[in-house]
């Protein structure tokens, strides 16, 4: 797997950008991340579901549902969407440091 | 940044010259050494024609084929690129001369003469990208008048490659973690995961329809054990809240299984073993929870899979397998659900997923389930088994790296067709075509929403 250097982070990063060790993340890699993402500033709501991503990844070992995304952040897919272009289960997830979702996602 | 990142990717696998092409490639099968791949390129073909049924095919086939083109008519990919190499029969014929130089009764000879079908590591790179550029829609197959079935050598030509060592790693990394993995899904969702989701889906039902519907686990004995895609359990909460009201409100006894849940068979695009290997698990854990029926959600190539391989499989009495289209058609004929015909006020139309509608064998129901309820239904032109592709059949949704051939290209036709309904909502009961017309409705920014036909039954449902 490439390395890349991400504002002076090395870091092992799969042929997506999604990076290969969960536990490697930190605050400061998913802001150098985001700007990978179209994502310029990470705003208070950004890290809300960055947070909440995380939190959940961390008990349940993968994404939530993304319908229980958007009622426990309180945030519309729409608005969702506006924070992170690509989407809550590619761009969000890439930023809150989860693995690569595999299958029909 | 991403731009950069790619580039080191490439130069730092083995098998460059095959890494650049229109699909990544799981690298620790690809034979690195051209010569090795044509080498085991042949062995594959071999064994498969040996210990498969392939070959009665390819020698009716080889015997045939005419390359008369109608095909290109057909074919959405062809329309949209005016490439001769897009060509159904064009691929087709690519394998056929390779059947017919090593593998029939004195093709040698006629093949020499005409100079075709010496296998080399570059037709093997032209194989893996037009094998992967065809989304196995087979709407081609209507057009053949020798009726070849194109996207059945799609997918031999798949097979023959995954037993190679080449095949998409999008496609390998979600089958083995459904194979061997802890998860034994293609989403690798943990079961307590699942639970979880159950458990909210649950809550939210109660919040919307005011009923205590629940998602079973592990009742032996029920009538149905239900496979939907399994990517439903993070993407359609809609499309299984759903699927749950009617088979609660009509009281139909049913289980999720909590050894396997997923009805994803990726087998299906590309190998047979794998096919399958997962076709028995989903009857293993039928049988261990002592099901009657298998019921498969709203995923094109799940339904199509179990529907034919679960027989093809199974050595006596197969399972009965049942889509939910099929299924709550039923009810509603029956008069066991009640829909609210006020609660869509929207224009809706209908995109049928190939791997239901080809054989219109998955047809009628949808559009009856949708005409009982909604007003102001649309068709697209055409529909039905002549419909066209999403765009992302053949596994191609899962793989990101064929986004922009999914838009600009194989999904072109389809978004066109999209626009000129006029309608508000897309439904559509295909986890892989649901994902696709997702993009190409945020690609050609279209004014419309794509769901489930079941999100549409959970909005009318009375209960």
């Amino acid at each position: 797997m490439p390395v890349v250097e991400l504002k002076g982070i090395k870091v092992e990063v799969d042929e997506d950008g999604f990076i290969q060790e969960p536990d490697s993340w930190s605050e400061e890699l998913a802001a150098a991340i985001a700007l990978t993402e179209e994502v310029e500033t990470l705003t208070e709501d950004h890290w809300k579901v960055i947070h909440y991503l995380r939190d959940y990844y961390q008990q349940f070992g993968i994404a939530p549902m993304i319908r229980k995304l958007c009622k426990d952040t309180g945030f519309q897919l729409k608005y969702i969407y506006e924070l992170f272009p690509s989407g809550p289960a590619k761009g969000a997830c890439k930023i809150a440091g989860l693995p690569k979702p595999t299958g029909c996602v | 940044m991403m731009a950069s990142l790619r580039q080191s990717d490439r130069s730092n696998t083995q098998g460059a010259q095959v890494k650049k092409a229109f699909i990544h490639l799981e690298p620790s099968g690809l034979p690195d050494h051209p010569a090795d791949r044509v080498s085991a390129f042949l062995t594959a073909f071999e064994a498969i024609l040996e210990y498969g049924n392939y070959r009665f095919l390819l020698d009716l086939y080889a015997r045939i084929t005419s390359r008369c083109g109608r095909c290109a008519s057909a074919c959405q990919v062809y329309q949209a690129t005016g490439n001769e190499k897009d060509v159904p029969c064009y691929r087709t014929t690519l394998l056929l001369d390779i059947y017919r130089r090593h593998f029939s009764p004195g093709g040698l000879l006629g093949s020499l003469s005409a100079k075709n079908g010496k296998l080399t590591a570059a037709a093997i790179d032209e194989m893996v990208e037009l094998f992967y550029r065809c989304t196995t829609c087979r709407r081609c197959t209507l057009e053949c008048p020798l009726g070849v079935d194109h996207g059945l050598i799609t997918h031999l030509g798949r097979y023959i490659l995954s037993e190679a060592g080449i095949a998409p790693k999008g496609l390998i990394v979600s089958v083995r973690e459904q194979l061997e993995g802890k998860t034994a899904n293609t989403s690798a969702i943990p079961l307590p995961a699942l639970l979880d989701n159950l458990e909210f889906l649950q809550d939210e039902l109660l919040e919307m329809k005011g009923a205590a519907v629940t998602f079973p686990v592990d009742r032996a004995g029920a009538e149905y054990i239900f496979f939907p895609a399994v990517s439903d359990y993070l993407m359609e909460a809609d499309t299984l809240m759903g699927n749950a009201v009617v088979l609660h409100a009509a009281g139909i006894s049913w289980t999720i299984g909590s050894q396997y849940y997923d009805g994803i068979n990726y087998g299906l695009f590309y190998n047979d073993w794998v096919l399958e290997r997962v076709i028995s698990r989903l009857v293993g854990e039928a049988q261990r929870l002592k099901a009657a029926k298998i019921l498969v959600g709203e995923c094109g190539h799940a339904s199509r899979s179990a529907k034919h391989y679960v027989p093809a499989f199974s050595q006596n009495n197969a399972l009965p397998v049942v889509s939910v289209l099929e299924l709550t058609w039923q009810l509603i004929q029956a008069k066991r659900i009640q829909l609210d015909p006020t609660a869509v006020p929207e224009r809706v139309t209908y995109h049928d997923p190939c791997n239901m509608a080809r054989s219109g064998w998955i047809v009628e129901q949808p559009r009856r389930i949708l005409g009982s309820f909604v007003k102001d239904f649309v068709e697209m032109t055409p529909n039905g088994a002549r419909n066209y592709c999403c765009g992302g059949g053949g596994g191609l949704v899962s793989l990101d790296e064929t986004h922009e051939f999914r838009m600009r290209v194989s999904g072109k036709t389809k978004a066109e067709q999209i626009r000129r309904t006029g309608a508000d909502i897309v439904a559509t009961p295909c986890a892989n075509c649901k994902k696709q017309l997702r993009e190409l409705v945020e690609y050609y920014q279209l004014p419309v929403q794509v769901v489930g036909v079941h999100d549409l039954v959970l909005r009318a449902i009375q209960i």
